[in-house]
């Protein structure tokens, strides 16, 4: 990357930078420590992004980072509560304008994903609020396209597993790959 | 195509990261299938939903945090002795000397800084158990492995014959950027070699020890190496030497 500035190329993914992070460690104190610590080693790795995907590529200095801080103890492999979700469903309510039933459904997909394994989780959050394609997943999380495909495919079913309270949720959460 | 094939290519498609074969395949079984177009239109629903997620951005005070990151190193005081040592050595040498000092330095901070990522890695690995995403002595089997995977393709060679059996690899990153991952033992200890393309300005070799790990680094055919393991340092020069022939 040879004209443009760390500011040009790198400042500019700070509001995803910041998401993603949000999302992984759901909490806006150690998204900021991440972040901040993500930032300071792309900054002594600047000079080795070769191509032209910084987001990606900050992206993976991201995961890398809050992999090294938190453990994985307390992440994806924590069985599943679901009891909260049951509390609030939105037919609880009376409220009749759509609008705020669709508040309520978008409070409940987020208390959803937030219940996910964090595998799964990043795997929602990377392709439907960043737009990453499977590629730029596969890179970011180091793992084959087939792999992106799979946990993605097991992501939405758990979701929608936990958005239909009735219904337990079926079969494992670990990839086969 | 049967109903169990078209739930394994339905979220590829909803992402339009099918191939247009499987796609058009795909769309003959949905219209027959109305149990699969439920399925579709399951998870179209779900995707709406989801993103209308909460997207947080950065608050204002971690910009300025970060801005003040980014813009540190022109103000560092550090660069005053430098800047001092600098013209010292204009005053005892020629420009020749002062590139090779200013590459020197440059280089060893980078050294620095990616054998801190190695090792940090090689521990990561460790803890989560996640030496392998190959798991073979072969190294036909492990080269090809890496194919498609990154845009290289790192020597592997077992060395059993020597006392340092080849157990495997996998794709991890350092620094940010792909790199292939040799995973070799002795006795109980195992050993992290990371391979990728010498584009990154470190030293061409280099010993060290971190956090009573030991770290030997050299570039070879265009390609940087580093070697990590808690094996003492005389028996990693052995597998360092063996790599290097």
């Amino acid at each position: 990357m040879p004209h443009q500035t760390f500011e040009e190329v790198v400042l500019p993914h700070l509001d995803a930078a910041f998401n993603y992070a949000r999302w992984l460690t759901k909490s806006d104190a150690d998204a900021e420590d991440v972040v901040q610590d993500a930032y300071v080693r792309a900054l002594r790795f600047f000079s080795s992004l070769r191509g032209d995907d910084a987001r990606s590529w900050l992206f993976t200095i991201v995961r890398n980072t809050w992999y090294g801080r938190f453990t994985r103890a307390a992440g994806p492999n924590q069985p599943t509560v679901y009891d909260d979700v049951k509390h609030d469903r939105p037919d609880d309510g009376l409220d009749p304008e759509a609008l705020v039933m669709q508040q309520q459904a978008v409070e409940r997909v987020q208390r959803a994903v937030q219940e996910l394994p964090t595998d799964f989780r990043e795997m929602i959050i990377l392709r439907e609020l960043e737009g990453l394609s499977y590629k730029q997943i596969a890179v970011v999380v180091g793992i084959p396209i087939g792999t992106v495909m799979s946990r993605l495919a097991r992501a939405r079913e758990r979701l929608q597993a936990i958005l239909r309270p009735s219904a337990p949720p079926r079969g494992n959460n670990r990839d086969l790959s | 195509m049967i109903c169990l094939e078209a739930g394994r290519l339905l979220d590829a498609f909803v992402d339009n990261e099918l191939e247009p074969a499987d796609a058009a395949n795909l769309q003959a079984h949905l219209a027959s299938c109305a149990a699969c177009r439920q399925l579709l239109a399951d998870r179209e629903s779900l995707g709406r939903l989801v993103r209308h997620l909460p997207y947080y951005p950065a608050s204002d005070r971690l910009r300025a945090k970060i801005l003040r990151i980014s813009t540190r190193p022109r103000f560092d005081p550090s660069l005053l002795a430098w800047a001092a040592v600098l013209a010292l050595a204009v005053a005892l040498g020629g420009s020749v000397e002062i590139v090779r000092f200013a590459r020197a330095r440059h280089g060893a901070e980078t050294t620095a800084a990616v054998a801190d990522e190695v090792v940090g890695d090689h521990v990561r690995a460790l803890r989560d158990a996640h030496l392998f995403d190959v798991r073979s002595s072969d190294q036909h089997t492990v080269k090809p492995w890496f194919l498609g995977k990154v845009d290289f393709s790192p020597p592997v060679e077992d060395l059993s014959s020597i006392g340092f059996p080849l157990m495997g690899g996998r794709l991890d990153h350092v620094a940010g950027q792909p790199v292939a991952a040799l995973v070799y033992q002795r006795r109980l200890h195992p050993i992290n070699v990371y391979i990728w393309p010498a584009v990154d300005r470190t030293a061409a070799s280099d010993t060290r020890s971190i956090r009573g790990f030991q770290v030997r680094h050299w570039i070879r055919n265009g390609m940087s190496f580093w070697a990590v393991s808690d094996l003492n340092d005389a028996e990693l020069g052995e597998l360092v030497r063996a790599l290097q022939r």
